[in-house]
């Protein structure tokens, strides 16, 4: 059994193995693969306007969690992006997170100052999926969803609490069955543009609550919450999808947007198609796929075409690697709402609690420019230092508002006048500083080495507190001379009173200052934007002055789609780059 | 034994019990399960933060909440079972079978190929120990172990899925690379022949030789689009197989075994063209019946032909019925390539468990589950190889230097019949507990694996509960994957006293 036999044998087997192997698949069969493949769903699309393309977008790997968005439990940004393609509402957050009226879906008109009355109208051929118009029914519902009580607790689990109810006691005023209707407020209320007025369909909250719709608008009317208890109970739980991969019912989680649900695999993915009886534009493209894939996947997803439009972790690698694909690629990068900034603790026996000089020795001294341009600047150019903390420096306003209540005077690090702000002070140096933050966070350990070396010249010592308890007990608890970390804003004009104001809830540094309370209190109680300008001068400069904190940066966001889609504009509010994706096309 | 057996259970529930309860107590002190609400400027930041107080019931004290956990879970001796919800209210239970499945199915193949591809590379590298092919695979394989998983998974996607679906798109081999894929195999095969130089050189010549036509051939007429294998390369291979198989088990001496597997080959030819029409567009269940009656079929015909080796007949003609059975089986994939790449553009993905709203006949559907597998199955495999091929180098080394095995030599049996009767039997016997127990980790899910694929298995799940300090989700990881070690622990003992008479005693 030398080479001999074996050796012929395995050479013959070779050699036919490889001339029949030559012969191919029939290409003729694939063809008729794909005549019989487009689904029967796929034409119909095209009749009402959509292409029958498919965008792979991701925004995360956390799942759907259900069609009702608005109990605590799946109140998410990862629900909402998919669920707002589904439900419009009256407005809607532009590329600079500016607020918009939805024309498409009615419109939103103050039509009284005092007493305050907003007159809203719902779009004329406005109607449910199951082509029951959207009237007044609903916008009442959505209202006793925020406002009933029974035992003084709220009736429906619903995130928002009964805040609606309390600033708008009577409730909308409409005919049932009607498009238009009022709801005045008792205070006046800036943010009225963000209340949520209209949500679910009440036609099917009453139908599944076991009563008709006049007697729910009765029920609503009167406060009968017994006759209304069956109708919570479907609102708190009726729209909600525990078992991941099961859609919600299409004849109750109806759709009021371009959108509707088309198909759900658990873990993976979830599609959206076009709502055919959506009485606006019909979306560009057909199928809207959302992945549930993690965020460090995404770039080479999108490379290998698996996803098309992304939104990664914005730092300087995955920016690196994105320009890298080259021209098949775009890459957007904006500025976020998410901004940092450094807050003083006020609080007892802090370093800087009583001394306004130490503050401004501190404020001198901390970098602001160099930790912008080494650490943001490689991932947005355009990044600049922030002077304001209630307008962002890509929203309207930002201008107009720094000029007015901040003189540049923390612009350049000045380590001589800080350390003579020291001395004027009479502290001991080195005067220890605190500095707490979240880790693990890279970025902000960096921040901290910068601002060590920094403000350590001056006289100050600065101990970098990093912990990764630092949410859960340092800020809390007050554990802190300086706290490092940011807020993610929400749009809302009046949320920075919970933060400025005298033991408002999230003054961790339990700052009090009459004239910024006085200024909230202006501010909130006018809807006049002018006035609310004048006012939020009033506070910033004051913030400035007594030095509440300092704002640092905007965090910039990346953003990167395949050039063959059109119609992609990153978007720094909560909605994301999702925001107009029934624009897309390809 | 049945005593026996019932004790090891008694013991392994309280185990199980006591284990659960510190992993309970330890994950509702792991963090902050509020932690990304307080940073919020919500205006409804408190409502949340109720919300989540009431889903959790993080107002309870820890021994109420786990008493709540544990009554829910005793409810499963009743068929009442209730893990409860996670933080956002999804059930517990159905995220626990999701992802069972999910996990099942991407490391079943994994693990399967890991010990198969891992006994034999031990056993080629004890048997040519000290060879440059041995050094080689050694050098390689503590490379593999060493692999930092995320960096071999960019990698991965990087070659194994971009560039190749760049490449699938136009598909071109060059002659330079087929003269450099033809040289390197020819010499990584003439490494595992081993022999005298002549002998090696006439191995790497043919195979590269072989190699480099085939490459260039197969480009020249446009195969790596629309491949297809066709009834005689079927045949020939299983023909192959049936020939090599009793050649290293019985040798071409036993006339018997030989003919009784070649006409298993024969009547699976037969029935290749008669189950063709069948086999357009099958299911599952039918697969799984096609497969049992290929086996069946094949201890039939060992029977019949067996004659004073019928045990073995009646084996080895099953096992080539079973190869043949595959054969046809990846004859049929391979056929659909052509239409698959129409539907799939780019057909290697480099996340998720299939294609969303992926529309293809049976096969084609396969495929998309086939090629999404394909990356994770292979980095599973090449880091678990590892250490099934040092096991078994080592236990075969061990037995090799045996006394009975000089004793066979010395009687004058060949090489091949003491190595696979008598060193490799034996050499399987410590091999068994390791597969038993990796068979219970595997049901624990591979962590980074999932999250650098997108799957959403046993592991994702683990993470996630305990990222938002959750422990319904972790408890039920850890009843899964607990009681998988448990039982497979006790396989193991069965399993070894079974296959070693000497433990029985």
């Amino acid at each position: 059994m030398k080479i001999g036999t074996m050796g012929k044998g395995v050479a013959l087997f070779a050699a036919s193995t490889l001339a029949l192997a030559a012969c191919t698949s029939d290409a003729g069969d694939s063809d008729d693969a794909m005549s019989e493949s487009p689904s029967t769903e796929a034409t119909t699309e095209a009749a009402t306007g959509s292409n029958d393309d498919t965008i792979f977008i991701s925004v995360g790997e956390d799942q759907w969690d259900g069609y009702n968005d608005l109990t605590p439990d799946t109140y998410s940004t990862y629900n909402s992006v998919i669920n707002e393609r589904v439900r419009q509402t009256f407005v809607y957050f532009d590329e600079n997170s500016g607020i918009q009226v939805n024309e498409e879906f009615g419109n939103v008109e103050l039509i009284s100052e005092d007493p305050m009355v907003v007159e809203y109208t719902i779009a004329d051929d406005a109607v449910w999926s199951d082509g029951e118009p959207i009237k007044y029914e609903d916008v009442l519902l959505t209202w006793a969803a925020q406002s009933l009580m029974v035992d003084d607790a709220a009736m429906f689990n619903h995130v928002s609490g009964v805040d609606y109810g309390d600033r708008v006691p009577e409730g909308p005023q409409g005919e049932p069955g009607g498009k238009t209707f009022t709801v005045e407020y008792t205070n006046p209320y800036p943010d009225y543009m963000l209340t949520t007025v209209v949500d679910f369909p009440a036609h099917i909250a009453a139908e599944q609550g076991g009563i008709s719709l006049e007697e729910m608008v009765t029920a609503i009317q009167a406060g009968d919450t017994d006759t209304l208890a069956p109708v919570a109970e479907f609102w708190n739980t009726g729209w909600l999808s525990p078992t991941a991969g099961e859609l919600p019912d299409p004849a109750l989680a109806l759709s009021s947007g371009p959108y509707t649900y088309g198909s759900w695999e658990a873990g993976q993915s979830l599609t959206l198609v076009p709502n055919e009886n959506y009485w606006g534009t019909p979306p560009a493209t057909g199928n809207l796929t959302f992945r549930f894939a993690a965020a460090d996947t995404h770039v080479q997803a999108l490379q290998n075409g698996d996803l098309n439009v992304i939104e990664p972790q914005a730092t300087v690698d995955t920016l690196d690697q994105l320009e890298a694909i080259g021209e098949s690629v775009t890459v957007g990068t904006y500025d976020t709402l998410v901004w940092e900034h450094l807050d003083f603790n006020f609080a007892e026996g802090a370093a800087f609690a009583d001394s306004l000089e130490l503050r401004e020795a501190f404020a001198m001294c901390v970098p602001r420019q160099l930790i912008v341009d080494n650490l943001i600047s490689p991932i947005a150019p355009e990044a600049e230092v922030m002077n304001a903390r209630e307008r962002l420096p890509f929203q309207e306003g930002y201008e107009e508002l720094v000029s007015a209540a901040y003189d540049g005077r923390y612009d350049e690090v000045d380590i001589d006048g800080a350390a003579a702000k020291i001395a004027e002070s009479g502290a001991e140096t080195p005067v220890q500083v605190r500095l707490g933050y979240n880790t693990p966070n890279p970025r902000r350990t960096d921040v901290a080495a910068l601002i060590k070396d920094s403000c350590d010249q001056a006289g100050f010592e600065i101990v970098d507190n990093g912990s990764s308890e630092f949410f859960s007990a340092d800020l809390g608890a007050g554990d802190f001379d300086v706290a490092m970390f940011a807020w993610s804003g929400s749009g809302q004009i009046t949320s920075g009173q919970n933060i400025y104001g005298t033991e408002r809830p999230q003054n961790y540094g339990m700052y009090s200052n009459e004239t910024v309370d006085a200024g909230w209190d202006e501010l909130t109680a006018t809807l006049d934007p002018e006035a609310q300008m004048e006012q939020l001068v009033v506070i910033e400069g004051e913030l400035w002055d007594s030095l509440f904190g300092i704002p640092l940066f905007a965090h910039p966001g990346v953003a990167a789609w395949d050039s063959t889609i059109q119609n992609v504009i990153p978007n720094p509010s909560q909605s994301g780059i999702v925001w107009n994706a029934e624009e897309w096309v390809r | 034994m049945t005593r026996y057996i019932l004790r090891r259970l008694a013991i392994s529930f309280g185990v199980l019990f006591v284990g659960s309860f510190l992993l309970y107590i330890m994950v509702i002190n792991s963090g902050d399960p509020l932690e990304d609400l307080r940073q919020s400027t919500a205006n409804n930041r408190d409502v949340l933060i109720d919300g989540r107080i009431e889903t959790m019931g993080l107002d309870l004290p820890w021994y109420e909440r786990y008493w709540g956990w544990l009554t829910g879970v005793a409810g499963c001796f009743y068929g009442a079972c209730d893990l409860g919800t996670d933080r956002s209210g999804t059930d517990v239970l159905s995220m626990l079978q999701q992802s069972a499945s999910a996990t099942l199915r991407l490391v079943t193949i994994a693990t399967f190929a890991a010990i198969i591809i891992g006994i034999i590379v031990g056993i080629l590298t004890a048997i040519r120990q000290y060879s440059g092919f041995d050094y080689v695979v050694t050098f390689l394989t503590f490379l593999f172990f060493s692999l930092p998983v995320f960096w071999a998974a960019v990698l991965l996607k990087e070659y194994g899925a971009i560039r190749y679906n760049d490449w699938i798109a136009d598909p071109q081999i060059s002659v330079i690379q087929a003269v450099i894929a033809g040289v390197v195999l020819g010499f990584i095969l003439q490494g595992i022949m081993g022999g005298h130089i002549k002998r090696r050189l006439f191995t790497g010549g043919a195979t590269a030789v072989f190699v480099i036509v085939a490459l260039l051939y197969f480009t020249y007429v446009g195969w790596w689009r629309s491949p297809a294998l066709g009834p005689v390369i079927v045949i020939l291979v299983s023909a192959a197989f049936a020939v090599g198989l009793t050649a290293l088990i019985t040798g071409l001496g036993n006339k018997r075994v030989l003919y009784s597997t070649l006409t298993t080959v024969g009547v699976g030819a037969i029935l290749y063209f008669a189950l063709q029409p069948i086999l357009a567009e099958p299911n599952w269940w039918l697969l799984l019946g096609l497969l049992v009656s290929a086996v069946v079929v094949g201890l039939i015909v060992g029977y019949f032909w067996g004659g004073y080796s019928r045990g073995q007949a009646m084996a080895m003609s099953a096992v080539t019925a079973v190869f043949m059975a595959a054969m046809t089986f990846t004859d049929h994939l391979v056929y659909a390539w052509g239409g698959f790449l129409e539907l799939k553009p780019r057909p290697i993905s480099t996340i998720g468990a299939s294609t969303p709203n992926f529309q293809g006949d049976f096969w084609e559907t396969t495929l998309d589950w086939g090629t999404q597998l394909l990356l994770p199955s292979i980095l599973l495999t090449l880091i678990s190889v590892a250490t099934y091929s040092r096991y078994t180098r080592s236990s075969m080394l061990e037995t090799m230097n045996q006394d009975y095995v000089r004793t066979a030599r010395s009687k004058g049996l060949s090489e091949r019949t003491v190595i696979t009767k008598h060193a490799f039997r034996n050499a399987l016997i410590p091999i068994t507990t390791i597969i038993a127990l990796d068979f219970a980790a595997l049901i624990g899910g591979a962590v980074i694996t999932e999250t650098v694929f997108g799957w959403k298995g046993m592991g994702a799940m683990f993470k996630e509960g305990l990222e938002h300090v959750d422990p319904n989700p972790v408890m039920a990881f850890f009843l899964v994957t607990g009681t998988a070690a448990v039982i497979m622990n006790l396989v193991a003992d069965l399993a070894y006293a079974s296959l070693d008479p000497r433990i029985r005693r």
